[in-house]
């Protein structure tokens, strides 16, 4: 097996008195596909956003390559670079043309030179097919455009991993299936590692090959997506997934 | 010089006109200059006021020397806000150039009071209306800031603040316009301004009526062209309109280009960046 890249151990996430997430516990290999996935408010977006530090978890560890990030201060910065973050709603720079999103990170963050910067967003944003709009500004493009923006943006800092937050929710259903292609090669061609939220079961089932499934704060069942998604053993998973896969 | 005075109103005003026109004109001067150098001081205070007030707090170490140092700074600024937003400039103005000159020995030239007077008193309201308009950036843009890795001045200074400013725009328009009127408060302190200059023509003649009257058109003519000029920048702020969306067609050349091919994306993308403006 190749090496454990991303380990969270025992965490736990409160906002006041209610506990979001309770005692989660599992492991990111290097190159694995892990989708998360289970019903509204079961903790899955937070615990993406407790991952990259966008909230601060209540209570264990998190352990990236090693090394703990959560009780030191100074690491934080460098571990945000190399965890790369796809919201649901983008969350482009407003005032940048899609080119210049690509490129403010690895320029002020990374320190790279103008050219090295400009040659690394071009490569990404062909990657995700948005060559023709490199000069458009956000709100010049459509949803699924800015998704591929947004995932081009966050490989730029060639990030280890890369953590997606329902990159398809807040998208028009015709526009869900160019993200999903996007999000498709880059699992297959690329070797990245990726954590994905999701409600795409189809989807979760084709590229992952590790599915966590969560309800109310905890983790319920996890494992490869033919165990987890066609053939579920915990009743609360088999009750979710019957919307999904009725043959 | 024609020394008697004309007998009607108009006659006066002309006369005025025809003897006055250059201290009038050196008046605007004074009045303008205040307005402008202390408008901008004022908002460059208030840019750093803004950012200074928005750096997060860490909650795990409450204690630390960084977090205590940043509770003074924060405590010391918003002090400065509130003292210099709610007292009256011209209260301002006599307890800072009279209380220099007697607790410090420090004798101000007329311009330098000026424009510290009218400085720090914009730079209290700036503060807050910068604030407002960093607050009123969406947080998601933070988010996408914050998991690159750029720490909060970066944020600010890329990404934050050219969307607030656009947002302040019209309120920083609105002090340079207060504070060309409002800068006539100085005459108490014996700046030269406009309507200090007024006060010398009307006294003059005791044309008291007829001096007001082209002093009371020379502050609306200045405020009316200072709206009109900001409201230009404004329009050019915003690009032009066509926000429509490009994902028509792929062949379309809209807003990007296939330029890039032959290497020319760096000039594309200049031609466009000089156009956009923020």
């Amino acid at each position: 097996m190749s090496e454990s890249i991303l380990r969270i151990s025992h965490l736990s996430k409160s906002f006041g008195d209610n506990q979001i997430l309770k005692d989660i516990d599992f492991e990111v290999k290097k190159g694995d596909i892990t989708c998360i996935i289970g019903p509204s408010g079961s903790g899955k977006s937070t615990l993406l956003r407790c991952i990259n530090l966008l909230e601060t978890p209540s209570g264990g560890d998190i352990v990236f390559n090693g090394e703990s990030i959560l009780n030191s201060k100074s690491k934080i910065t460098k571990y945000r670079t190399l965890v790369g973050m796809v919201f649901q709603n983008f969350n482009l720079f407003a005032n940048m043309t899609a080119l210049k999103n690509c490129m403010i990170g690895p320029q002020k963050v990374l320190k790279k030179s103008k050219k090295e910067a400009e040659k690394t967003a071009l490569h990404y944003l062909d990657k995700v097919g948005m060559t023709p709009y490199i000069n458009a500004k956000p709100k010049q493009l459509s949803g699924g455009q800015q998704q591929r923006v947004a995932i081009a943006k966050a490989l730029s800092m060639q990030p280890e991993i890369l953590l997606f937050d329902e990159p398809t929710s807040a998208l028009d259903p015709q526009m869900v299936g160019d993200v999903l292609d996007v999000m498709k090669d880059l699992a297959k061609d690329s070797g990245l590692t990726m954590l994905i939220v999701t409600h795409e079961m189809k989807f979760a089932e084709d590229v992952a090959n590790n599915v966590v499934f969560m309800n109310s704060g905890v983790i319920i069942e996890e494992g490869s997506p033919e165990n987890v998604l066609r053939n579920p053993k915990n009743p609360e998973t088999k009750e979710f997934l019957k919307r999904f896969f009725d043959e | 010089m024609n020394t008697s005075l004309p007998p009607d109103f108009w006659g006066r005003i002309v006369y005025i006109l025809q003897n006055y026109s250059q201290s009038f004109l050196r008046g605007v001067g004074v009045t303008m200059a205040i307005a402008v150098v202390s408008t901008a001081v004022g908002c460059l205070i208030g840019f750093f006021i803004g950012i200074i007030l928005t750096i997060p707090e860490d909650n795990k170490k409450k204690f630390s020397f960084k977090n205590i140092l940043l509770k003074t700074i924060k405590f010391i600024l918003n002090a400065y806000v509130e003292i210099f937003r709610g007292t009256p400039m011209m209260v301002q103005a006599m307890f800072i150039y009279y209380g220099l000159a007697l607790l410090f020995d420090i004798h101000m030239g007329m311009w330098d009071a000026a424009f510290l007077i009218v400085s720090i008193n914009t730079g209290a309201y700036m503060a807050e209306t910068f604030r407002g308009g960093i607050i009123s950036v969406d947080s998601g843009q933070t988010e996408g800031a914050k998991v690159i890795g750029m720490n909060h001045f970066q944020t600010m200074f890329y990404v934050i603040m050219p969307q607030a400013l656009r947002n302040i725009m019209p309120q920083i328009g609105n002090n340079l316009i207060i504070n060309i009127k409002d800068s006539c408060v100085l005459s108490v302190i014996g700046t030269i301004e406009l309507f200090y200059v007024t006060k010398g023509v009307a006294g003059a003649y005791y044309t008291y009526f007829e001096a007001f009257t082209i002093t009371m058109v020379i502050y609306f003519v200045l405020t009316f062209i200072c709206s009109k000029i900001l409201r230009y920048i404004e329009n050019k702020m915003d690009g032009d309109g066509s926000y429509e969306l490009v994902n028509k067609d792929h062949l379309v050349l809209t807003s990007g280009t296939f330029k890039y091919k032959n290497n020319k994306a760096l000039s594309a993308n200049r031609n466009n960046d000089t156009r956009g403006g923020f």
